[in-house]
């Protein structure tokens, strides 16, 4: 397809919500039986308690609060992708912002489960909510563990506004281009939309304006995020760097994922490959490498801030990263995160799918890894060697990371066959428009 | 009843057409307009002479609202069970931040999403549409044709007939 028309873009994402093929079935397969894992260690940990996670004296915070950074991460590329390079009009956000939008959703929705899952009592986690308890005791509002259930809940509900109106258009191309039940179905979300000058107007100002609000809310939720560790006193994690650090991180690890969906998606449906373009693909490539820089300048900067404070704890902390008992998750990291990144600097690797394919998983591991070193090589190190001690992971917690990615992915195969999972509106908005009189 | 439309509704094939159309409609004297088009495009806008939007100022409120309540909230509830911290106040400002923050962001995302309903609701109400079946059916508005409807009186059918055709519509449709 040389010359994309309105019309092709519509044909595109039709043929594309067809009803699954093998390959998709073997998928959704493969997904679930990472689910069912995942629910089974669950449910045997909620009957058993948290014996069947590595969470023990002195490492109270482990694999469940690392998953829980982890994918709060991941979700932020999309409200990133969708408001803030929709501000500054970022010509290769287009094509991939849909997808990116769905990876945001159903990553919060990710990751709102780990706390659930850490607390052991999954029973009892509205007591996270401000309500009175039994002796009219409120919430404390000068925990920052509070300000993040409402920076999460804020983040998830708008999060799905901004990815329900963004499909509202689309629904209604999708329905006009149905018939009978299916036509119906999506007329219910497409809300009776028809693109008239009066529903384009409000709805074009609207949609400006939940950018404009989501961009601070971006950078909001993730240093919120990093306060839950900054504000306290443990080596490792009371530092003001802490909000720039994971916010640069969470923007990291969200681009190399959006490359890890959207490079099988564009070889999995036909047409796909004329609308999400290389060079598309190649900004995200780019948006990587700047935030790798930034993530390495952190890692340099935490070393350094520990040699020149003097503070003896921090700095035997920062000793026992490289060099402790958990060393080798430190420099894998630092391979992933710091080395790996460098390739993309070549033309030629940033334009070549498989390499781009293979540097964001990289990426995406790295990023785990980091997470998993500032939660557990911090408790693991803190004031006194008397309580000093080590992470063993448990077959509890691995099972259950597995299945956060199977809950993950599920979602996500299930989107794509019953949504649009490209912008048709916005495809349309940057193509040229049908003109008599085209010079 | 239902009130019945009267008027003309017409197709394009090309953006230009559509705003030459709703200009020359424009000037003579035909403003009960409204359009199709399968994305937004800044022509028709400047061709229907830049109509503005007035969802920013719900925002705004909900934004405010948002703030108001999350300060009273942390304040009443703070007040409500003291939790003496040496000599910390009982009541501190920086911590209301976060929380006010959120709930701000929250409250206008509401109030944008009820105002653009509102907004919506009100100007398809003010700019009725032909009622017909074969209006109702034609699906090719979200796919890759502009549309023009216009409401007029009888007697002026045939002008806008005229000035729609004159213009290279598609398809132009009389609705009396």
């Amino acid at each position: 397809m040389s010359q994309i028309s309105y019309g092709n873009v519509n044909d595109t994402i039709v043929k594309s919500m067809m009803p699954p093929g093998r390959s998709w079935l073997i998928g959704m397969l493969f997904i679930l039986s990472a689910l069912s894992m995942g629910i089974f260690a669950w449910g045997f940990q909620i009957r058993h308690g948290l014996e069947v996670s590595g969470i023990s004296h002195p490492i109270g915070w482990g694999v469940y609060i690392t998953n829980f950074v982890f994918w709060i991460g991941i979700g932020h590329a999309g409200t990133l992708i969708s408001a803030v390079l929709y501000l500054v009009r970022a010509p290769f956000r287009t094509s991939i912002y849909r997808a990116s939008e769905a990876m945001t959703v159903f990553a919060v929705m990710t990751a709102g489960l780990f706390p659930v899952i850490h607390l052991g009592r999954a029973a009892l986690a509205y007591w996270l909510l401000p309500y009175p308890n039994q002796r009219g005791l409120w919430v404390n509002f000068k925990s920052p563990l509070l300000w993040d259930v409402f920076a999460i809940a804020t983040y998830m509900s708008v999060s799905i506004a901004f990815f329900i109106l963004g499909l509202i258009p689309d629904l209604a191309a999708v329905r006009d281009e149905s018939k009978g039940l299916k036509r119906f179905l999506y007329g219910i979300p497409a809300m009776g939309f028809r693109g008239t000058n009066h529903q384009w107007l409000h709805y074009m100002r609207g949609y400006l304006l939940f950018a404009a609000i989501a961009t601070p809310l971006v950078f909001s939720v993730h240093s919120i995020v990093s306060w839950d560790f900054a504000m306290s006193s443990i080596p490792g994690w009371h530092s003001t760097i802490f909000a720039p650090y994971f916010v640069a991180g969470a923007i990291f690890s969200g681009c190399a994922m959006v490359l890890t969906i959207m490079i099988p998606l564009r070889i999995a449906f036909p047409g796909f490959a004329d609308i999400i373009k290389v060079k598309d693909l190649e900004g995200m490539a780019k948006m990587i490498i700047f935030t790798s820089l930034i993530v390495t300048y952190s890692y340099a900067v935490e070393f350094f801030v520990a040699y020149y404070s003097g503070a003896r704890f921090e700095r035997a902390l920062f000793w026992f990263r490289p060099f402790g008992e958990l060393k080798p998750f430190f420099w894998l990291m630092v391979f992933c995160n710091c080395i790996a990144p460098i390739a993309l600097w070549v033309k030629k690797i940033r334009v070549s799918i498989p390499a781009l394919f293979i540097i964001s998983i990289f990426v995406n591991i790295g990023m785990w890894l980091e997470r998993f070193n500032i939660v557990g090589t911090s408790l693991a190190h803190d004031f006194d060697p008397f309580v000093w001690g080590n992470y063993q992971f448990e077959w509890g917690e691995i099972w259950i990371t597995i299945g956060s990615f199977g809950w993950f992915f599920m979602w996500f195969f299930i989107f794509v066959k019953i949504m649009p999972s490209l912008a048709v509106a916005e495809l349309k908005e940057s193509i040229k428009p049908p003109l008599r009189n085209s010079k | 009843m239902k009130k019945r439309f009267t008027g003309v509704w017409a197709t394009f094939e090309f953006l230009d057409d559509t705003c030459s159309s709703i200009q020359s409609l424009k000037e003579s004297g035909f403003n009960k307009l409204t359009t199709h088009t399968p994305c937004p495009r800044h022509e028709i806008d400047h061709a229907l002479g830049d109509p503005q939007s007035r969802v920013p100022f719900a925002t705004l409120t909900g934004a405010f609202f948002g703030f108001g309540v999350a300060v009273l909230v942390v304040v009443w509830m703070t007040l409500d069970w003291i939790l003496p911290v040496s000599a910390k106040p009982v009541v501190s400002v920086p911590i209301m931040g976060p929380i006010a923050f959120e709930f701000s962001v929250l409250m206008s995302i509401y109030f944008t999403i009820g105002a653009m309903i509102l907004l919506i609701a009100k100007d398809t109400f003010a700019h009725p549409v032909p009622k017909s079946k074969k209006y109702r059916q034609y699906n090719r508005f979200l796919r890759d044709r502009f549309g023009v409807v216009v409401l007029c009186g009888a007697d002026d059918i045939p002008k806008v007939e005229g000035i729609l055709k004159k213009h290279q519509a598609e398809e132009v449709n009389l609705e009396d």
